[in-house]
């Protein structure tokens, strides 16, 4: 059993390096590692090779003081050349060079030849999946080990965990590729296999635009009613004061004594009669309340779609939470806000991004991974199936 | 039976569905000596791939038994020792010629050491040695299916199934692989051939089957196919008006029991044809031994084997002035039989007549 699994790997290996897409990938690889290595930090900002540049970001200005050349490169690392370049360009190029793996072996006079050996058909599919994965293994283990030389030799700072993009984005691409498998096995036709993941890909990449728009809208439209009930709470308590101060001018006039407070409280027609903007302000948290609940509604609806799909833009960020220390950034010290709409906007930000770092590694991983699970139990069952 | 290699009985497969069905087998049973080269004959569409498809398991039969190598059709360790070439293999081009006999050799569970030195050996059977670390995308078809024998070798199988192993091979090759194949029965291997090269399987075979539309017509060893069919052929000198009147007027002398109701000899005889023993017009009756009597054209048909069986025959033809170009002992080729048993069974009745093949035991 090892040695046909290892003989189909090495063999998944030498078809890979056979490949010129391969090379290319490896070459375009170097070449973003060799831009990466350009880029430096000194105390007047950033530099490109002898250009210096404008480093003011969201207000905050980076030199070697504010941010350390190591900070630098993984914060470019995690940010930019993973979420980017591996998600995107890798990712593509590897499902270029790989879609035609099932349709290859599945065609008339090879499928017949591998078959007519002891070995099971499930394990062969799964064998040959676990080979596809090797062509991004071997990318982002090689553009990893360059990014931590890098990392090492430029920022003076090693950084180990830059490894763990090898099984971040081959996880990640094993979710489009379990589907590259499926249609594959399905169309039989290496183009359509590659549409089909693509127009996959696109669905998974829209409901997650919609759940990191609903999630932020949702958390602007609570960021903005807190805002809103603080002015009401405002109001109603400086004209709860008013009238306070007037029943007290009034007694003081009759010789009483002044009251701590109002006994009755001061009904809502009273405080909207002394504090003309509290019915708008009133009204406007109504509205807000309504749209939240639409918001939430919507929120929640998202995320149950989102639930049965792979998760590729989280299972990217969990880079981002594991190498980027957030006390670093912390002392960054970005401007606080400076009018309501910005505090909004930063508060609606911020709990966006906390509702997506706090969404928990098993429902990231353990619902993607359920749904490679059933995608792959759909093409073994026909693959077990089938007549070649 | 007692020492099948490969032993199926009723076997169907059924392909498709939503009235798209397609029978491609419809009750297939045959055994396969140990120790032999069977052919598998048939035209296209006759089921003969399905068949070998069911037996290395990358085709599911609808129903029916049968056994590999002693063990139930389906089960994979079975197949360690059982080698195959498909027609049209796509070896994988990336490897070299080397690589792919050690990779098929790992696919069935060969250790390292052995799959090396097995490559050697099957290296120098096909004569690759001198290009085995050149990569097969750069070989011609022939040297293709060396390599592609090659591997169906290489787990040292108790039976080998080959499909057109001689596809695209030129003369030289074919030759070699022929000898490759009687090297292989040499060695006590059943080699299981699907081939339209009825010339090269005649060479080789020592029993066929010929399947036509799902089902085995004929079955057996050539020598049991032909039985009943070997004949003397006698050629006569003269036109075909001439050796029709001679022909006319020497066998009513020759046959005890009186011509068939067949047409005048002199009226209605066919022209010479080669296209063997389909062609049967003209002339028709029985000696009086019984032995049928047929005339084609300026030759005469004696279903015997026996010299001093056509001796009145001839003795008929000379008195009546024919002059005898020819006497020979006529053996149907596997092409004949092949014809034969495809046009029996496209002729009314087939049904009844295809059943002698079914249970049929080479």
């Amino acid at each position: 059993m090892i040695i046909q699994t290892m003989a189909l790997l090495v063999d998944a290996y030498r078809e890979l390096c056979a490949k010129r897409l391969f090379w290319i990938t490896m070459i375009l690889n170097s070449l973003v590692v060799v831009v990466f290595a350009m880029v430096s930090i000194n105390e007047n900002g950033m530099k490109f090779l002898i250009w210096q540049m404008p480093a003011d970001f969201a207000g905050v200005t980076i030199t070697s003081e504010t941010m350390p050349p190591g900070l630098l490169y993984r914060t470019m690392f995690a940010a930019l050349a993973v979420p980017w370049w591996l998600r995107w360009v890798a990712v593509i190029l590897g499902l270029i060079s790989t879609a035609g793996m099932i349709p290859d072996l599945i065609q008339g006079g090879t499928i017949e030849s591998v078959l007519s050996r002891p070995i099971g058909r499930i394990r062969l599919l799964l064998t040959k999946f676990v080979g596809g994965l090797l062509f991004m293994t071997l990318q982002v283990f090689v553009f990893s080990l360059l990014v931590f030389l890098v990392i090492g030799i430029r920022g003076k700072s090693w950084a180990p965990e830059v490894f763990l993009a090898v099984p971040i984005v081959v996880t990640m691409f094993s979710y489009l590729f379990a589907v590259c498998v499926l249609i594959g096995l399905l169309t039989r036709s290496t183009i359509a296999a590659l549409l089909l993941t693509a127009v996959v890909w696109a669905a998974i990449i829209l409901v997650n635009a919609g759940d990191l728009f609903s999630v932020s809208i949702h958390e602007n439209i609570k960021a903005e009613l807190r805002l809103e009930q603080a002015k009401v709470d405002r109001r109603e308590r400086n004209a709860t004061l008013a009238i306070l101060g007037e029943r007290n001018a009034e007694r003081e006039a009759e010789g009483l004594e002044p009251l701590e407070a109002l006994d009755p409280a001061p009904t809502s027609s009273e405080l909207e009669a002394r504090d003309i903007r509290l019915p708008v302000t009133k009204l406007r948290v109504r509205e807000l309340e309504a749209s939240e609940s639409i918001a939430s509604r919507w929120r929640r609806v998202i995320y149950f779609v989102k639930a049965v799909l792979p998760k590729t833009g989280e299972t990217i960020a969990l880079l981002g939470r594991w190498t980027i220390d957030e006390e670093e950034f912390a002392r960054l010290g970005a401007p606080p806000p400076s009018d309501d709409r910005q505090r909004v906007a930063q508060e609606g930000s911020e709990a966006t991004a906390e509702e997506f770092d706090n969404r928990p590694l098993w429902w990231v991983l353990g619902t993607s991974f359920a749904f490679v699970s059933v995608v792959l139990g759909i093409a073994a069952l026909i693959f077990r199936r089938r007549d070649f | 039976m007692t020492d099948a290699v490969v032993s199926i009985k009723d076997i169907h497969k059924k392909y498709g569905g939503f009235g798209r069905k397609v029978h491609a087998l419809r009750g297939v049973s045959m055994d396969v000596p140990r120790g032999s080269i069977f052919g598998l004959l048939g035209p296209n569409g006759a089921g003969k791939s399905t068949l070998v498809k069911i037996l290395i398991t990358a085709v599911k039969r609808s129903s029916g038994t049968g056994t590999v190598l002693g063990k139930p059709i389906g089960r994979k360790d079975t197949l360690a020792k059982v080698g195959y070439l498909p027609e049209h293999h796509n070896l994988p081009k990336h490897l070299t010629g080397r690589q792919v006999i050690e990779f098929f050799g790992a696919m069935a569970k060969m250790p390292r050491a052995s799959r090396r030195s097995r490559a050697d050996e099957l290296l120098d059977l096909v004569r690759m040695r001198e290009w085995h670390n050149k990569k097969v995308g750069g070989y011609s078809k022939g040297m293709r299916q060396r390599i592609g024998i090659a591997q169906a070798l290489v787990a040292d199988p108790d039976l080998v199934i080959l499909d057109e192993p001689t596809d695209g091979v030129d003369p030289s090759g074919r030759r070699d692989i022929r000898l490759v194949l009687q090297q292989m029965r040499d060695e006590g291997r059943t080699v299981f051939i699907n081939s339209h090269l009825l010339g090269e399987l005649e060479q080789v075979c020592d029993a066929v089957a010929i399947m036509h539309k799902g089902r085995v017509v004929s079955l057996g060893t050539i020598e049991q196919l032909t039985e009943g069919m070997l004949r003397y052929e006698i050629e006569i000198e003269g036109e075909l008006d001439a050796a029709g009147a001679t022909f006319g007027r020497a066998l009513p002398e020759a046959l005890g029991k009186g011509q068939s109701a067949g047409p005048s000899p002199t009226a209605e005889l066919a022209p010479p044809t080669d296209a063997g023993l389909a062609k049967r017009v003209g002339l028709r009756g029985e000696l009086a031994t019984g032995e049928s009597v047929e005339v084609h054209g300026n030759r005469l048909w004696i279903g015997t084997t026996e010299a001093a069986t056509i001796q009145p025959v001839l003795d008929a033809i000379r008195a009546k002035g024919g002059v005898i170009r020819e006497v020979h002992k006529h053996r149907p080729s596997l092409e004949d039989l092949f014809m034969q048993a495809v046009e029996d069974d496209d002729s009314p009745g087939a049904a009844r007549a295809s059943s002698r093949g079914q249970g049929g035991r080479p």
